[in-house]
């Protein structure tokens, strides 16, 4: 039986078309993978089927049934539930909390907490995932929270259950565990919508793959018949090297060394707890950690955004440890950011003002207290042109700019400052493959150039790609040096998950 | 100072402190909800005049509170209107209700009783003996004894505290207020409407706006006067960051700047800084308000979709 069907779905946005002209259908019980670039179109797509966007035109079917959804509330009473990219919960409500809102226990006008935790405690025996039903939200792991979001679904009897770039937040190990998780759910008859862009997983656990470009259906392929490399072809429309190459560079001199580094977090505890480092011209090294184990901290000390408690610091030999970012930038650091958002790039401003940010002192691109706009345009358009920023117009504001683009502009500004050492965290971090192939193209050009790299990312086929040395980062401090060629992932995700390490270096 | 004077002295005290904690339980009724509304302030000041319109021509202090509340619910609607329906700059809406009640009120406060500064004095108001509430088992004893003889809405206040707190933490609607102040996208992703929710949110917490401008007219004093509210209200909005959005919290914030209020009078009254220029003890419970945020607001935290306009398709 067809528990869903999408027949010739549209949805234009303003001067945007972002689903065109869509229609498949997906059998019950079945895991049915949706693949696309970010912008392809996908996440609409499934905010339609939720209720949440109002299509501009085509037909639903549930369970070969004509529906009309035209809200959150018509979708869960379809059971139909979707786990959310971003988690939809609130980090000052309780495990329980979160589960039962909207179908909350209760008596009279008053909500029944007690019960509340009772039936979440044994909605999560039954279908054995483990929460803590009175713990703060906000307290725990994304592997955890990301649970709460799917026994919320399941609380309200979803049976067609929609995972919105579930992994995307994941460390190796949780992801493991979550396909675990849905391959249970499928063998008790719930049918899976598995939204994604990472191939290498919907290779893993979809039965049937339908690929999204630019808004338009490319073609739905059963797994057997197809392989990664077909897959990547179909979303980018070309053929895409998956496949990092080696560059060998000669290895230069130190170009930043830290020793013994200790850095607070913002609420003041010790987050880096004495981490000594070299990077070398002409090298790449790569921070593996799983997120929260001081790679922010020891970034925001890198870049001067906080100063460490003691240790030195230094950059092409002079000491950094007590000195403002822009003292840093001109002896020579970049800094490419993960958080584009709040970090790499003023988004209501516009393509132009963001190119020279940082370098906007001084000429050539102000005289005095004027600016010279004329010269920012001409260099942003000859950025654009150099790095394929689109839609290109140098007008438009970042905001507007899909991730990718967004990423493109900020390693136009970082790398076209002079520097010898550029710091690389997760430049990667949500973006597509032919995104993701681009950075990693210019990373290695950088490589080549004989700058000093220093890479810190989640992706361990990313650390492991590109990187000349590998260090785990652990609690704060780093528990293992390696090389590419030396270790796996799977070593490495033990390293990083503590296994393993001496109790006596720890302590 | 004797027992009689200390007891006053706690009623007058309260006095003061009930408009400030109904515009504080405003302000903590509409945020939790994610809706900032700075236009408490006016709100009061149509609550205060209104109030006492009701209650000059009905002679009836109920009548009075009762428009204080219509009032109240009619410009929280414009805010909501402005704000939720068409996503209006919540600040700016809130300033411009505050603008339109100083206008609006001197002009109906001449058109109305022919007066400026000050309306004519009402004899049926809730500070009047007839209208307090009479506790004679407490009088005996020392302290409690300020609660035998009070306003009834002093007692309104307290009465309407608990209720906040039983709504926003006991009830399920409390639950949804606060996720849609919290996350009004995952509120959305559950069913809940969170345009309906934040409208009820906006128009209850107005009303209680509305009521607190009317205690100041009909109840700690007997007649409007063209200053009220005289910041009341955003010493109220002070409260409630003081008192992390919650309702118990309000009012502890409330009783302090109340107390404030109080000591400034009592120095004015008796003299006790003679060298000080008059007007000086004035501004004493603004000093107060201040020093409170300026130590405290760090460590408060607003719900976290607190101000912000929801639009349900933005991507």
């Amino acid at each position: 039986m067809k528990a869903l069907e999408v027949r010739s779905i549209s949805k234009m946005f303003p001067g945007n078309l972002a689903n065109d002209n869509i229609s498949f259908s997906v059998e019950k019980g079945e895991i049915f993978a949706i693949v696309g670039e970010n912008g392809a179109g996908k996440s609409t797509l499934m905010n339609i089927i939720y209720g949440i966007y109002t299509p501009s035109g085509g037909d639903l079917l549930v369970n070969e049934n004509e529906v009309k959804i035209r809200s959150v509330e018509d979708a869960i009473k379809l059971r139909m539930g979707m786990v959310h990219q971003e988690f939809m919960l609130i980090p000052r409500f309780t495990v329980t909390q979160n589960i039962v809102i909207g179908d909350e226990p209760h008596k009279g006008i008053f909500f029944d907490y007690g019960r509340a935790v009772r039936e979440v405690r044994e909605l999560s025996e039954r279908v054995s995932l483990t929460v803590d039903a009175t713990a703060l939200a906000g307290d725990l792991p994304v592997g955890v929270q990301q649970r709460i979001e799917i026994l919320k679904v399941l609380r309200r009897g979803a049976e067609i259950l929609i995972f919105d770039e579930p992994t995307a937040v994941l460390t190796p190990e949780e992801t493991v565990e979550l396909f675990v998780t849905m391959r249970k759910l499928q063998a008790e008859g719930k049918t899976i919508l598995f939204i994604s862009h990472k191939l290498k997983e919907v290779m893993e656990i979809a039965d049937r793959i339908a690929v999204l470009r630019r808004g338009k259906l490319q073609g739905i392929v059963n797994k057997k018949d197809t392989n990664e490399e077909e897959l990547a072809r179909m979303m980018v429309g070309r053929n895409v090297v998956l496949e990092i190459p080696k560059v060998d560079v000669e290895v230069g001199a130190v170009a930043f060394a830290c020793h013994d580094l200790h850095v607070r977090n913002k609420r003041g505890y010790e987050a880096v707890k004495g981490m000594s480092l070299e990077v070398h011209g002409g090298e790449i090294v790569g921070i593996a950690g799983v997120q929260g184990n001081g790679q922010d901290e020891l970034v925001n000390a890198m870049i001067g955004f906080s100063h460490p408690v003691s240790g030195s610091m230094e950059l092409n030999g002079k000491n950094m440890r007590m000195v403002t970012t822009a003292q840093l930038r001109k002896e020579g650091m970049s800094y490419i950011t993960e958080d584009r958002g709040r970090r790499g790039l003023v988004m209501p401003y516009t393509v132009r003002e963001n190119s020279v940010m940082g370098q906007h002192l001084g000429r050539p691109f102000s005289k005095g207290i004027r600016m010279d706009y004329d010269k920012v345009g001409e260099f942003a358009e000859g950025k654009v042109k150099e790095y394929d920023i689109r839609p290109g117009d140098v007008y438009d504001t970042a905001g507007s700019l899909s991730g990718g683009n967004q990423q493109k502009l900020i390693l136009a500004r970082e790398l076209s400052l002079p520097h010898n050492f550029l710091i690389a965290s997760q430049p990667t971090r949500g973006l597509d493959v032919g995104a993701t192939e681009f950075v990693y193209r210019k990373l290695l050009e950088e490589k080549k150039a004989g700058k000093a790299i220093l890479l810190i990312s989640l992706e361990l086929s990313e650390i492991l790609g590109l990187s000349d040395r590998i260090l785990v980062m652990f609690e704060g401090r780093i528990v293992g040096e390696t090389t590419p060629d030396k270790t796996t992932e799977e070593a490495l995700g033990l390293l990083m998950l503590g296994v393993g390490i001496d109790k006596k270096v720890q302590s | 100072m004797s027992i009689i004077q200390i007891n006053l002295t706690i009623a007058q005290m309260l006095d003061y402190t009930m408009p400030i904690l109904f515009a504080a339980l405003c302000g903590v009724l509409s945020e939790s909800a994610g809706v900032v509304n700075i236009g408490l302030d006016g709100i009061m000041r149509f609550g205060a005049f209104f109030g006492l319109l009701g209650a000059f021509f009905s002679h009836s202090p109920w009548i009075g509170l009762l428009f204080g509340i219509a009032i109240g619910c009619l410009v929280g609607a414009l805010h909501a209107f402005i704000t939720i329906r068409w996503n209006g700059d919540q600040t700016v809406s809130g300033v411009a209700i505050n603008v339109i009640a100083v206008g609006l009120m001197t002009y109906l406060l001449e058109y109305v009783f022919s007066t400026t500064g000050y309306s004519p004095q009402i004899q049926n108001y809730f500070g009047a003996q007839a209208y307090r509430v009479h506790l004679p088992f407490l009088a005996k004893i020392p302290l409690l004894g300020a609660f035998s003889n009070l306003s009834f809405m002093i007692w309104f206040g307290f009465i309407c505290t608990v209720l906040m707190h039983v709504l926003l933490y006991h009830t399920v609607l409390g639950l949804r207020i606060r996720t849609c102040g919290e996350n009004p996208k995952a509120a959305t992703t559950l069913g809940i409407n969170v345009f309906r929710i934040r409208w009820f949110a906006v128009i209850v917490g107005a009303a209680l706006a509305g009521i607190g401008g009317a205690t100041l007219s009909i109840s700690s004093f007997s007649g409007f006067s063209d200053s009220m509210p005289n910041g009341v209200g955003f010493i109220g909005l002070a409260a409630m960051i003081f008192g992390k959005w919650t309702p118990f919290g309000a009012l502890g914030a409330a009783l302090l700047f109340g107390t404030g209020q109080i000591v400034q009078s009592i120095i004015a009254v008796t003299g006790i800084a003679p060298k000080l220029a008059p007007g000086l003890t004035l501004i004493l419970p603004y000093v107060l308000t201040l020093a409170v945020l300026a130590g405290f607001v760090g460590k408060s935290i607003a719900p976290a979709a607190d101000g912000l306009p929801y639009y349900k398709e933005q991507r």
